[in-house]
């Protein structure tokens, strides 16, 4: 499906061709461009983290994404480099369970999402870690969002669980609240310090 | 209440756990299903089938009357009458005029002395006479019309989107519920174990006890190598549709003819398989047991705005979609570069405006079904997520290809217009979005777009429009001068000799278009009445047992309807009660040729897959 053409584009960094990636990679080194795609449980959040991240907006009523959504972001580094998220908001539905590698397949990035006032959404985050361990590009960036930070009083996983995890597992980790916007770009600033460079020529 | 259904419903989830906290209530399912399971292991040792069916309508009389409004003072001294198949046919017959009946219709009994009793029933409803069945009607329609919260579930819904959104209402009911049982219409999806798969209304999981009750009835009547088709009991009708290891089930009281609610069924089906696919019948070859509830979670409200647009949107028993009118130019432009991108290897090209076509292009010769567009529109509208940004998601086309996916890339170009691209291929998002900038640019450049917000604005075919003097036709809806500004214009009684409204449907395009609705059908009752006479009127002019017919002139205190069917062109249309037949006639003639003068721009010609 669109795997194997990817490979020798790995070099480079980013940018990799592949079904749902954009196949004109422009990136260079000053001007990154990158696949990521959002994973986790029904309800943690995770169209909500895109929309705060890319158009600024909350909207508390909660809208079931349906199959995937397509949006894009830049962000300017400090270093002068520019980083485009080319973002797969995927669905957290469990018939849609079998679509994930159509999405994560030949992405940079991966964002895991749960909701740390609901332990199942926490376990469910650890599953796609798995599967992104076993399935996902070698040098993928993972990252680990406790999403619904707000709402601390009804806090069920702890910060230090979340901590341990995403260590244990060579993961960022971050905890977010797309309601407060609290920590949304940060999120994505520190994917982006961490994206693997292309060598500059 | 909530702590005793729950435990009742677990209990009675007939083959898990059986006697866990049940508690003894007489009349409850739960006593019924007992019943009903040994009714099942009697008829396993070939007892007499007399008292077994004699018994099982006493079951099914419990259960049902139940749901009417929780009171059963109306069933008490009434006589039953069951028949299924021929078995109990001599007792049908002897008792048919009692005022409660409950009949099982099955597809093998239509011969026996029982189902003919029926046949004259459905009549008094349906075709053969005319008044006989709307007397009552108008009755329950005046306090549809006096009973405004949400009975029907169907109330102010363009007004307020973000309340169907969230998802179902009422799920905190369950089937010891008095408001539960007293809803005009209920759906339920449920596996062939038994297990709840989807319910209008109530939670799912607490109406355990009840699909275990639906499923158990299903099963005994197949058992006996028929199948059951219809209940009747009373006001209220229990529709069956068996789909493999899906069971739909219908209980209304809103007197809909038998085949309309199958249609309902049928369309129900559809939409959870356009969602699954039917391979999700593999699941229960697995495991009987399978609980398919979480794969249709976050589909509330796909399911709510389906069953909304039973009594609102025509198409759901027309089987033809509608378009939106547009210049012909208009339209050509848009189906252009449709086309265009059709060629690229899409499978369907769709641009929408709400639930009607502005244009559809199919490669090559693949036809789209109008059951298909209204399921995939349906989605389309009800799942909020697609405005939000620009989504790829697999969707099955039931009528195309039930057994596979496609993927469709979804795009709102303004609040209301969207476009659907389908193809084959999961990989094909990056090549459809550049197709969709292709298309969006030259929309924009042509001004098609603009054209579709005019049209929605301002409304297809009014009926006080209507060219009564034959000089004066015109050919053409779009004439700035004759056009009214405003949509908001208050028109007159009706149009011509009291015509109210009217539905031409094309045979041979799958396509209708209705007239916009005037002055006094104003309000969503009144439209949803009108809606269900026609609905009436189609189902008997599509009888297949007494029909099919080619005029049908009523008349009752509601309307004087009106239908003329040819193999072109079916035509529906109302009018004040008192209009004059000879007159009404003359009027439908003159909308036949209206419409027939401005086909151009209210349906979509030529390009269209059907012109093949």
């Amino acid at each position: 499906m669109g795997c194997s053409s990817s490979l020798p584009d790995r070099s480079a960094g980013a940018g990799r061709v592949g079904g749902l990636n954009p196949s004109n990679g422009d990136s260079d080194a000053k001007n990154l461009r990158v696949k990521l795609v959002l994973l986790g449980d029904s309800g943690v959040g995770k169209t909500c983290i895109v929309l705060r991240f890319v158009r600024g907006q909350f909207d508390p009523t909660s809208k079931v994404t349906v199959g995937a959504s397509f949006l894009s972001q830049t962000i300017a580094l400090q270093d002068s480099t520019t980083v485009k998220f080319e973002i797969w908001d995927t669905a957290g539905q469990e018939r849609y369970a079998a679509l994930a590698p159509l999405y994560y397949r030949g992405a940079a990035v991966a964002v895991i999402a749960y909701d740390i006032t609901n332990p199942d959404s926490f376990h469910k985050a650890q599953h796609w870690v798995k599967e992104l361990q076993k399935h996902g590009s070698p040098d993928i960036v993972l990252a680990l969002v406790g999403n619904k930070a707000d709402l601390q009083e009804k806090r069920e996983v702890s910060v230090q669980d979340g901590i341990d995890y995403a260590e244990k597992n060579g993961m960022f980790f971050i905890e977010t609240s797309a309601k407060t916007a609290d920590n949304i770009n940060q999120l994505f600033e520190e994917i982006a310090k961490r994206l693997p460079r292309p060598p500059s020529s | 209440m909530t702590s005793d259904s729950s435990s009742r419903s677990s209990s009675s989830d007939e083959e898990d756990e059986k006697s866990t906290g049940k508690k003894p209530n007489t009349n409850s399912i739960d006593n019924s299903l007992d019943a009903i399971e040994n009714q099942l292991s009697s008829i396993s040792f070939n007892a007499p089938i007399d008292e077994n069916t004699a018994t099982f309508a006493d079951y099914n009389h419990e259960s049902v009357s139940e749901i009417n409004d929780g009171s059963l003072t109306e069933t008490v001294g009434e006589r039953r009458v069951i028949s299924i198949g021929e078995s109990s046919s001599s007792r049908g017959t002897g008792l048919w005029t009692k005022n409660m009946e409950v009949e099982v219709e099955m597809d093998g009994s239509m011969a026996s002395p029982s189902s003919s009793g029926y046949a004259g029933e459905r009549g008094s409803s349906g075709s053969v006479s005319v008044t006989s069945g709307c007397g009552s009607d108008g009755v329950r329609e005046v306090r549809d019309n006096g009973s405004t919260a949400g009975d029907d579930g169907v109330n102010s819904l363009d007004t307020d989107r973000g309340q169907w959104t969230s998802g179902k209402r009422h799920a905190d009911e369950d089937d010891t519920s008095v408001s539960w049982r007293k809803r005009k219409k209920h759906f339920f999806i449920l596996s062939h174990s038994g297990k709840p798969i989807y319910s209008r209304y109530g939670d799912e999981h607490k109406l355990a006890g009840f699909s275990a009750t639906l499923q158990a009835i299903i099963s005994f009547v197949e058992n006996g190598g028929d199948r059951v088709k219809l209940v009747r009991a009373g006001k209220h009708q229990v529709v069956f549709l068996v789909k493999g290891p899906i069971y739909l089930v219908c209980i209304s009281c809103t007197e809909e003819p038998y085949e309309s609610l199958r249609g309902q069924l049928e369309l129900l089906y559809g939409q959870m398989i356009l969602i699954l696919t039917r391979s999700v019948d593999r699941c229960f070859e697995k495991n009987p047991k399978f609980d398919m509830t979480p794969l249709l979670g976050g589909t509330d409200a796909v399911f709510y705005l389906l069953i909304h647009s039973f009594s609102q949107n025509p198409a759901t028993f027309l089987h033809a979609y509608t378009c939106l009118p547009l210049a012909y130019a208009t339209r050509q432009a848009a189906g252009a570069i449709l086309q265009d991108v059709a060629d690229t290897g899409v499978v369907f090209a769709i641009l929408m405006c709400k639930d009607k076509v502005v244009s559809l292009v199919g490669l090559q010769k693949a036809s789209l079904h109008p059951d298909d567009m209204l399921l995939m529109a349906n989605f389309v509208m009800s799942s909020e997520s697609f405005r939000t940004s620009e989504s790829f998601s697999p969707i099955c086309l039931p009528r195309y290809n039930p057994m596979a996916f496609l993927y469709a890339y979804v795009h709102y170009l303004d609040a209301d217009t969207y476009l659907i691209l389908l193809t084959g291929s999961s990989q094909a998002f990056f090549h459809l979005k550049e197709c969709r900038i292709r298309i969006e640019t030259v929309l924009s450049k042509s001004n098609v777009l603009s054209e579709v917000q005019r049209s929605m604005s301002e409304g297809g075919l009014r009926i006080d429009q209507l060219p009564v003097d034959p000089s004066a036709r015109s050919g053409s809806l779009f004439h700035l001068n004759q056009r009214k500004p405003s949509p908001e214009t208050v028109v007159g009684v009706g149009g011509p000799a009291g015509l109210l409204h009217f539905i031409y449907r094309s045979i041979y395009l799958d396509q209708y278009v209705s007239s916009e609705f005037a002055s006094p059908i104003n309000s969503r009752p009144q439209q949803k009445r009108l809606y269900r006479a026609y609905q009436r009127l189609y189902a008997s002019m599509h009888d297949k047992g007494v029909g099919p017919h080619k005029t049908q002139f009523r008349r009752d205190e509601n309307y004087v309807l009106l239908c003329w069917v040819t193999q072109d062109f079916e035509l529906y249309a109302a009018f004040d009660p008192l209009a004059d037949k000879a007159v009404a006639i003359r009027i439908c003639n003159r909308v036949c040729q209206w419409v027939k003068d401005v086909e151009n721009e209210i349906f979509l010609l030529g390009a269209s897959p059907f012109s093949w």
